[in-house]
């Protein structure tokens, strides 16, 4: 995901986008498209901050040089950081609050507790905070004019807001009681569950990675945009083997989607 | 299975280790029972409850003794406990632990340590017992409040105790859901035969499903006996709490009560009309039945509509009334004029076809309201769950702005008010959890907060009418909920309002505070203050109310005066309505009922 | 506090500190263009471990879980009191009351969930481990000198100008550091000024919607906390814990 050498990133960058596709379907073309042209922009600027390399493209500014090997690097950066944002936008799509608490509930069983809490208490929270707000602003103290009332006003909410969910935490600590939290170990439990097949892939993941990453320190994705261009050939041993575990790795996740589809869409055929 | 014995016990508060909050209390709970707890908010049912499971015994000093299955509950190990003995509380919302419904179902069980397979089993078991299923994915925080307190019920059942303790459990809730709740809490008792330990509100709901009553006053269990039994030992006692009672129990020793007045020794022919018939109950005592029919009172006691119906034709079976109705005559129709046919110019609100939707592309949820509120008048608008008739009063005081329609507060338009000016002397509304209102350490303060500081005297004679001056120096989340309430209502009103808005006043507060509420209430009006108010309840509108409206899909359906209103409709009405209606055409009180059925003896 | 868990012969902080440190730093060190990024997230989760490790030793009871949580929501949610002014962000100021009322573990704990948890709403991204680090240090350090005596309600001024300073000094950096590593690649350490001056202006603001709520909640704050922990006894096995 961080490297910068021109393969690895249109790996990265192509598996973002078809894993982004196959998840979300033509929603999201708008995203992806708004994206790019973003990061063009961004490469495009680059050189503007970055004034270092060979191949002087143009002069601004009394003798500001914009040179190529800057544009290219403001390329690569900018490819980088919006693969990252794709793959970011995927997995906030897909790894939902319970999936996360699944694999941390049996780590830490009382961390992933006071996550799962305050995943609840913040929606009703919020919805306490319209509530106060409005009921404030029934009787006339609120929402007036000016900065400093405003603010005193919010301050006394989140104040009002504590006191509230302090009342509330007393008896949501007498449920847990009630119902034999801190009797004993504790379970974890999760609609999920940790088969054959889970094992296999969390197998293949970790050694693909561990190739990845020992190629990655080799110099496998060596690459130098500024002062002076300089590119990891694509020949060498260390390079193929590199970027084949990197495509490997990242096209599980788009593979086992398709996979899924095309069985769904079979099996369907057949009813 | 199991049973709970309580000898003498005695408790004391650690801020309170002069008076008891309970006072030898001695209780038998039956294995596979429904007993019913009641009392007034503060008369120890709560303590008394929280005795049964000790991690929710409150610190304090104890005397006496609490066997569980004939152990000393404090020998019962917490495991044990947690399983075999559930407990669901008041508030819905703040029982709930995680953030997903499945989760909520595997908290317990995960608590036991217990094998993820044996808990997909029981969850799985449970939202099918429930009814979950169609909501088991969800966020918890997109669950209604019957929902919410569907799910604590199944998430305690879900460990398979042999007790059930209910604290209040649908005093948050609208009747619907809370019907369905007890219903369900019945259901598990009926096929499960799961003992039930309950306080409720809500007698109407509960009372012919149990086996025992418990009335408790100051600590004291007062009254203890059989279901139908249970009006009349109170009403031998003289005892306060007579007043709790459902309609029909209320009616049947009104009834009698009248008529031994007027039958004087004759008892035999007004023993004919009383009726000799016994409901076919759950009646745990076989001599029940044996009773001598020439005693008063031989018929039963009845405890729901249908048996308050039965017993009402029982007596009118040989000789049908000849007052069928209460005239009110000259003061309903000046009454008519005065509210119904108002000046416009005169109504303190006047909404014209006022159109809302909280966003351009969702559903309209006002659409086109049109109302007028008399001066001087308390207006009630009823209606169902998500109907608009909280947002239409948010509408009234801008807090939702409506895109079409208008609205007129003293005559002046909406939109043309300064924000403070709107809120000085002239409007103000009450939200439906009056804690909201809360941010100071005493109940003082909070008052303090809505006046200028040369002026205390206000704030005394505020509190005076509100009758909250013995609480002054209480922190407000301290005090019960009809206490809050009548704090919560002084702080409205000190900023002095014309119009006063009410957003489901009677919510989870007891009959005591009610009847005072509407004493507060009456004297505003007086004072020349108009009030319009929101809610559920059918019996404190037809009690209490000038006008009643009726709310539905967005708009006013229909609006009259209380006994019109109550007597045109036959499911949203009174209990007394729907009791007698086959025989009476306008009874809408227990009052009323009482007083036709007096007439006609 | 690390030296205070390797008292408590805590396996888990002394594998952090003394193999998978020093190792995240040599495998960085050969790792090419992220090293900065990389390396950084990994030894911010390293310190974050022994925090979340702490907890899980000590067993908490359903009283202290409640109270964590009920505290990160609270700091979650409060933006939404401020609406009406949006850039006006409390967190890091409650998180501070936080720390100050249940001690440096709590305190720490309160910030990271937060942060956490209000990327679960506005969404994950590589400044998540970055923000819950910045926020857990505001927490630790309200605690810190809450102890010491620095942060004192009673002297609402100068607890307001310090926590303004922290955030302008300490917190804010911290956070653009992460946009440091994110969006550059080399660091041209020429540029580092200009970035860290150019977040100036929105780290001052947020350092005074921090000194502000401290001003105005500190005080109420603590006092409602310490009604909910004389009432309830909530959290003291947490304070015996810490002070001693």
């Amino acid at each position: 995901m961080f490297f910068i050498h021109p393969a690895f990133l249109v790996v990265s960058l192509g598996f973002a986008i078809t894993f982004h596709i196959t998840i979300k379907g033509s929603e999201s073309l708008k995203f992806l498209g708004g994206l790019l042209t973003f990061a063009c922009l961004l490469a495009v600027l680059n050189p503007l901050i970055n004034s270092r390399g060979e191949r002087i493209l143009f002069t601004y500014l009394g003798g500001r040089p914009y040179t190529m090997e800057a544009l290219l690097y403001g390329f690569a950066i900018s490819i980088m950081f919006v693969a990252v944002i794709i793959w970011f936008s995927t997995y906030n799509q897909i790894m939902t609050s319970d999936k996360f608490l699944y694999i941390f509930g049996r780590i830490a069983p009382s961390g992933s507790t006071v996550l799962t809490m305050t995943l609840r208490f913040v929606p009703n929270y919020r919805n306490k905070i319209i509530q106060l707000s409005n009921s404030r602003s029934a009787i006339g103290l609120g929402i007036s004019g000016k900065k400093k009332q405003k603010v005193e006003n919010a301050l006394m909410i989140i104040s009002s807001l504590i006191t509230w969910a302090f009342e509330g935490g007393i008896v949501t600590a007498d449920s847990m009681k009630s119902r034999g939290h801190g009797t004993g170990a504790r379970t974890s439990f999760a609609l999920y569950s940790f088969d054959v097949r889970d094992k296999t892939l969390l197998v293949l993941i970790i050694v693909l990675e561990i190739i990845t990453l020992t190629c990655g320190i080799m110099g496998a994705a060596e690459t130098e945009y500024t002062p002076k261009l300089y590119i990891q050939s694509m020949n060498s041993g260390c390079f193929v083997a590199g970027i084949t575990a990197y495509i490997l790795l990242l096209a599980i996740p788009t593979i086992l989607n398709l996979m899924e589809e095309i069985k769904w869409r079979i099996s369907r055929s057949r009813i | 299975m199991a049973n709970f014995k309580i000898k003498n016990l005695n408790f004391y508060y650690p801020t309170t280790p002069d008076t008891p909050s309970l006072k030898n209390v001695n209780l038998d709970i039956e294995e596979g029972g429904y007993i019913t707890v009641c009392g007034r908010s503060g008369s120890g049912k709560t303590t008394l409850l929280k005795h049964l499971k000790t991690v929710l015994t409150p610190h304090g000093k104890r005397e006496g003794e609490i066997l569980f299955d004939g152990r000393p509950l404090d020998e019962v190990g917490l495991r044990e406990q947690s399983s075999r003995i559930g407990f669901v509380m008041q508030n819905p919302d703040s029982q709930i632990v995680t953030d997903k419904v499945w989760h909520e179902l595997a908290f317990g069980l995960e608590s036991l340590g217990m094998e993820k397979k044996a808990i997909r089993l029981r969850v799985a078991e449970m939202a099918s017992y429930f009814g979950i299923q169609d909501w088991f994915h969800k966020d918890v925080s997109e669950l209604s409040g019957g929902q919410k307190q569907l799910l604590n019920l199944a998430s305690v059942m879900a460990m398979q105790p042999d007790v059930l303790i209910l604290d209040e459990p649908t005093s948050q809730l609208d009747p619907i859901a809370a019907s369905d709740f007890l219903n369900t809490v019945k259901k598990i008792n009926l096929e499960l035969r799961t003992t039930i330990v309950i306080t409720e509100h809500r007698l109407e709901d509960i009372l012919y499903a149990s086996d025992k009553v418990v009335v408790m006053e100051d600590g004291l269990v007062q009254v203890e006996g059989n279901p139908r039994d249970i009006g009349n030992l109170l009403r031998e006692k003289n005892s306060q709490m007579f007043s709790m009672m459902p309609t029909p129990v209320q009616v049947f020793y009104g009834v009698q009560e009248a008529d031994i007045i007027k039958a004087g020794p004759e008892i035999e022919s007004a023993e004919l009309k009383m009726g000799n018939m016994n409901f076919n109950s759950r009646n745990h005592n076989p001599s029940g039945n044996s009773v001598m029919p020439s005693e008063r009172g031989s018929a039963d006691c009845p405890l729901t509509v249908r048996e308050g119906g039965d017993w009402l034709s029982e007596i009118f079976a040989k000789e049908k009334p000849g007052e069928t109705r209460i005239d009110r005559g000259e003061a309903a129709l000046e009454k008519a004029d005065r509210f119904l046919d108002a000046d416009p110019k005169e109504c303190p609100i006047v909404v014209k076809e006022a159109w809302f939707r909280y966003e351009k592309e969702s559903p309209d949820i006002l659409r086109g309201v049109t109302l007028k509120v008399p001066p001087k008048s308390i207006s009630a608008i009823v209606g169902g769950n998500g109907t608009g008739k909280s947002t239409f009063l948010k509408s009234i005081i801008g807090v939702c702005r409506i895109y079409r329609g208008k609205i007129l507060i003293a005559g002046k338009k909406l939109e043309k008010y300064r924000y403070d000016e709107l809120f000085r002397n002239n409007i103000a509304m009450l939200p439906q959890d009056p804690s909201n209102l809360f941010v100071k350490k005493t109940v003082r303060e909070e008052l303090e907060e809505m006046v200028s500081k040369d002026d205390p005297e206000r704030v005394d004679s505020m509190g005076k009418l509100c009758q909250i001056e013995h609480l002054y120096s209480s922190h407000p989340y301290d005090l019960s909920g009809g206490e809050q309430q009548r704090v919560a209502l002084a702080k409205v009103l000190l900023t002095n309002p014309g119009i006063l808005l009410l957003d489901e006043p009677t919510k989870g507060i007891d009959s005591f505070f009610k009847k005072t509420f509407a004493g507060i209430l009456s004297k505003l009006k007086e004072k020349g203050v108009t009030i319009l108010m929101v809610t559920h309840d059918v019996e404190f509108c037809a009690k209490y109310a000038d006008v009643v409206s009726m709310f539905f899909d967005g708009s006013v359906v229909t609006t009259n005066l209380p006994h019109e209103f109550f007597s045109r409709n036959s499911f949203y009405t009174t209990a007394a309505n729907r009791m007698s209606r086959h025989i009476f055409e306008n009874a809408i009180t227990d009052e009323d009922l009482i007083e036709l059925c007096k007439r006609n003896m | 506090m690390q030296k205070k868990h390797v008292n408590k012969k805590n396996i888990i902080t002394i594998l952090v500190i003394f193999v998978l440190m020093p190792a995240t730093l040599v495998v960085s060190w050969y790792f090419g263009n992220r090293k900065y990024y990389l390396s950084s997230v990994l030894i911010m989760i390293y310190a974050m471990i022994p925090f979340f490790a702490g907890f899980e030793r000590r067993r908490p009871e359903a009283r202290d879980i409640v109270t964590l949580a009920v505290m990160s929501a609270i700091a979650a949610a409060s933006r939404v009191a401020f609406m009406p002014l949006p850039h006006f962000k409390p967190l890091v100021g409650i998180t501070m009351i936080s720390g100050m009322a249940f001690g440096p573990q709590a305190g720490f704990l309160t910030g990271a969930i937060s942060g956490l948890v209000s990327n679960f709403v506005f969404g994950q991204g590589p400044w998540t481990p970055w923000q819950m680090f910045a926020y857990g240090i505001a927490g630790f350090i309200g605690a810190w000198f809450f102890r010491i005596g620095i942060f004192n309600v009673n002297r609402r001024f100068r607890t307001a100008i310090i926590s303004f300073l922290v955030v302008l000094c300490i917190i804010g950096p911290i956070l653009d550091t992460c946009a440091v590593f994110t969006m550059a690649g080399e660091i041209d350490m020429k540029i580092l000024p200009t970035i860290y001056m150019s977040g100036v202006p929105v780290n001052a603001v947020h350092g005074i919607a921090t000194a502000l709520t401290l001003f105005f909640l500190g005080e109420p704050m603590m006092e409602k906390l310490d009604r909910i922990k004389v009432k309830y006894g909530m959290m003291d096995t947490e304070v015996k814990n810490e002070v001693r």
